[in-house]
């Protein structure tokens, strides 16, 4: 132990990253390993780039919600709202786009913009009201989703395809991009440049050190003469961004979206985040780790569905998971108070 | 006053570092109310903590009703019949008061809780103690004065044969003194042994038989009450020999400028038209008895609480502070009592702690300059000697002396000109302590300027230039350092208005 803490490399990447990034690879390979046991079918072979890609999918816009919620839970608070958030703003962009057909480019800023608007709503909400996280959270979760279905007339909203006349399907590239023969996970790419601009804001400028510090100790940074209220905004207002851009990778995956759904993608989100060593009391917060821990969701969920098990597995085991994940934090915090 | 019903004998009671209970003795008698009186620390609490079986103790014996006894908890005490009346009540607050007194041995129907025989078993009791409070009331709904006849009751119900009250009468109006006042002589009348502690000089000659008053832990010695004058108990609480030399007189010239002037502060009970003045490069000692009101004044002041009137002049200046952060624009910083709720935090490193205040001036662009932060950081561990391995060492990991360091440095980092200690010393052991001293009267040599809040009255005259006495939320006395005494310096602290 005393070894890996003077490892530069380990202390920089930090030892749980190196712990979550050693299971996720475990993981890939029991999947490697069960996929042809359990299911005899002559598809089932996970190592191929097809069930990496398919992973990929969910992976992008799960990876952006997590990377918000990060910083909500950085603070001590939590956001439930993320997942209607990411279908409201999915579903109002894309009303516009088909059926009043403003151009795609501000159809997808009007996705960002939606989700920035509810983070703002509830980071001062929850600051400068003093509402709880939890139900400030709750309540605009429901708003969201009520809006969502006012906006587009409880209708199902289908974004354009690919090859659609319009010319407007381009943005479906930014989840994956055909290549010749070969099909490259653009959104891959594009998330984990998303990690790092997270990780750099979390790490390296102000914003993110109070973030930070506010979990630890809010009444301290308050103290010492700081804007803790601005801050916290702030992390809400990143988180609502996120789930605006996790918008348009949800529709550049499925296209369709049906209104008032979404909320299972908040527990989704919270548990790759909380997996990633993140911790509920706020304080600490791993960028790194959050994104791994999302790869290890979509990891298990491909896994499971190629096992031709039920997606109800993959919550089974998520919901253990977090347990498991959530208990350690605790017992690690107590032991060092 | 009947015989003794309680004794306490060689109560002897050390945590690590701090000998509390230094074989003292106490007796109550059935039908006296007897007064426990020390200033803050002196060991009071400790010692009931010690006969209600919360901490065990050391050596020396309790006998209670002619048995020696030994509590392991507050449970055992009460079924034995000594209870205490805690100055903060525990009460539920949305149950009814019935279901307050009754809480834990709840009348049942079957297997349904009886809640008409516990308003009708309440209403007894309180017909029986002359207090009129509707059973059925909420709880939370009382004032505070009903709330502790309740406490009272409860006790009362339990069958009591002592009880302690501890500060009872903080929190009350004169109205609601005067009916505590009559309970307790009733409580007497029918050969109850009371304990009464309270730091109010009036009330102890009003209410009270006999005097017990300790000091630093140690017992003083005992008093009949009618015997006795007010300075008589003074002296007897004060009465240390005081090792470290206290200051004699002030540096500060007496037209040194006034850099923080509070006129007629307002912030709730506790802070009620308080007014004094700060000079360049003094220490003003605050100083008084616990609940005073000092820490809520500095609270105020910087803007840590909100104040309800009253007027802030920095330097001259009339300044507008609602919050910390204008506090702090105005060069103030507020060392707080409560180190780790309010002033650093521990799982952050020394360097991250240092800038807090700061952190505008270590920026490089977008991104903070890790470098400047650490250069600033050990620039200030350097100065202040801070024992530990980095600046990038967390501060949970520093002892006491070294944490407050780093709250220190926070505010030199700041180049804050007014600087709020408060309880500067608490949680410190004694080397730490009079390096903290050193570095007060460095900060004023250079021109700062300190308002030091201490409980400690060794504390107050080792370094305070000038003092203020607060009691009860508003300034009763204030001092120079040439004419301060312990008896004066207590005289004011126990001055109800």
């Amino acid at each position: 132990m005393d070894k890996i803490k003077e490892n530069a490399f380990v202390k920089k990447v930090g030892f749980n990253s190196l712990v979550l990034f050693c299971i996720l690879i475990l993981l890939y390979i029991l999947f490697a390993v069960l996929v042809p046991i359990v299911n005899s079918d002559a598809n089932a072979n996970f190592v191929s780039w097809a069930h990496i890609l398919s992973a990929m999918n969910y992976a992008c816009f799960m990876g952006f919600l997590s990377l918000g919620v990060t910083f909500v839970i950085a603070t001590g608070g939590i956001d439930f709202s993320i997942g209607p958030v990411m279908f409201c703003a999915a579903l109002i962009a894309g009303y516009q786009l088909t059926m009043k057909e403003w151009p795609l480019a501000l159809c997808l800023v009007l996705c960002i913009l939606v989700g920035t608007a509810f983070g703002t709503l509830n980071g001062l909400l929850v600051t400068y009201l003093g509402l709880p996280s939890f139900i400030t959270s709750m309540a605009s979760m429901m708003i969201a989703k009520g809006l969502g279905s006012v906006c587009t007339k409880t209708q199902p909203v289908s974004w354009p395809q690919l090859s659609d006349a319009s010319g407007n399907g381009w943005y479906r590239n930014l989840v994956r991009t055909q290549i010749g023969d070969m099909t490259f996970p653009t959104g891959l790419v594009i998330l984990v440049i998303g990690a790092v601009i997270c990780a750099i804001i979390l790490n390296k400028t102000k914003a993110g050190r109070y973030i930070l510090c506010i979990g630890s100790n809010r009444e301290a940074v308050r103290l010492s003469g700081v804007n803790t209220k601005g801050w916290e905004t702030l992390a809400y207002i990143l988180c609502g961004t996120l789930a605006g851009i996790a918008a348009i990778f949800y529709v550049g995956v499925y296209t369709t979206v049906q209104p008032g759904l979404g909320d299972t993608f908040n527990n989704e989100a919270i548990a790759g985040c909380v997996m990633g060593g993140t911790s509920m009391t706020g304080g600490v917060a791993s960028i790194g780790g959050t994104l791994i821990g999302v790869l290890i969701m979509a990891l298990l969920q491909e896994g499971i569905m190629t096992m031709g098990l039920q997606i109800n597995y993959q919550y089974i085991i998520t919901g253990l998971i977090v347990l498991v994940v959530v208990y350690a934090d605790l017992r690690s915090r107590r032991r060092r108070n | 006053m009947g015989d003794v019903i309680l004794t306490m004998k060689g109560i002897d009671k050390s945590f690590p570092g701090v000998h509390a209970l230094d074989h003292v003795d106490l007796e109550v008698r059935k039908g006296e109310v007897h007064a426990l009186m020390g200033e803050n620390g002196a060991g009071k609490s400790t010692l009931m903590k010690v006969l209600t079986g919360i901490y065990s103790k050391d050596s020396g014996t309790i006998t209670f009703e002619g048995r020696e006894v030994e509590f392991t908890n507050p449970r055992e005490a009460q079924d034995a019949g000594i209870v205490i009346v805690h100055q903060e009540l525990n009460m539920l607050g949305h149950l009814t008061v019935a279901q307050n007194i009754f809480i834990g041995r709840e009348f049942m129907k079957g297997k349904f809780i009886d809640d008409r025989k516990m308003n009708e078993e309440a209403r007894k009791l309180f017909d029986q103690l002359g207090i009129d409070i509707d059973p059925t009331e909420t709880m939370s709904r009382l004032t505070v004065g009903k709330q502790q006849m309740c406490e009272i009751a409860k006790a009362i119900s339990h069958d009591a044969k002592v009880i302690i009250f501890d500060e009872p009468s903080a929190a009350l109006t004169e109205a609601e003194i005067e009916e505590l006042f009559k309970i307790i002589r009733d409580l007497r009348e029918r050969q109850l042994g009371i304990v009464y502690i309270s730091h109010r000089m009036d009330e102890i000659k009003v209410i009270t038989d006999r005097v017990t008053v300790m000091r630093d832990g140690g017992y003083v010695g005992t008093l009949i009450t009618k015997d006795c004058t007010k300075e008589d108990i003074i002296n007897m609480m004060v009465g240390r020999v005081i090792y470290e030399d206290p200051k004699t007189e002030s540096q500060v010239a007496k037209d040194a400028p006034v850099v923080l002037k509070v006129e007629h502060l307002n912030a709730g009970r506790m802070v009620q038209d308080v007014s004094f003045e700060l000079r360049k490069g003094e220490i003003l000692g605050f100083s008084g008895l616990m609940g005073a009101g000092r820490t809520e004044t500095m609270r105020a002041l910087f803007g840590a609480d909100p104040k309800q009137s009253g007027d802030i002049y920095v330097n001259g200046e009339k300044v507008d502070i609602k919050s910390p952060k204008d506090a702090v624009r105005h060069g103030i910083g507020y060392l707080s009592e409560d180190r780790k709720r309010f002033g650093i935090i521990v799982d952050k490193s020394v360097a991250e702690n240092s800038t807090m205040a700061t952190l505008d001036e270590y920026m490089k662009g977008l991104f903070i300059d890790k470098k400047k932060e650490n250069d600033v950081a050990q620039k200030y561990v350097d100065i202040l000697k801070t024992k530990t391995p980095g600046v990038d060492q967390l501060v949970v990991n520093l002892s006491g002396g070294n944490q407050q360091k780093v709250v220190i440095a926070k505010w030199l980092v700041r180049n804050c000109d007014i600087l709020i200690f408060d309880e500067p010393t608490r949680g410190i052991d004694v080397g730490a302590k009079s390096e903290i001293y050193h570095l007060m009267n460095e900060l004023v040599a250079e021109g700062k300027s300190i308002i030091m809040v201490s409980s400690e009255m060794t504390e107050i005259l080792r370094m305070s230039d000038r003092i203020v006495i607060m009691c009860e939320g508003r300034k009763t006395g204030e001092l120079g350092i040439e004419e301060a005494t312990q008896e004066r310096i207590m005289h004011a602290a126990t001055l109800r208005n």
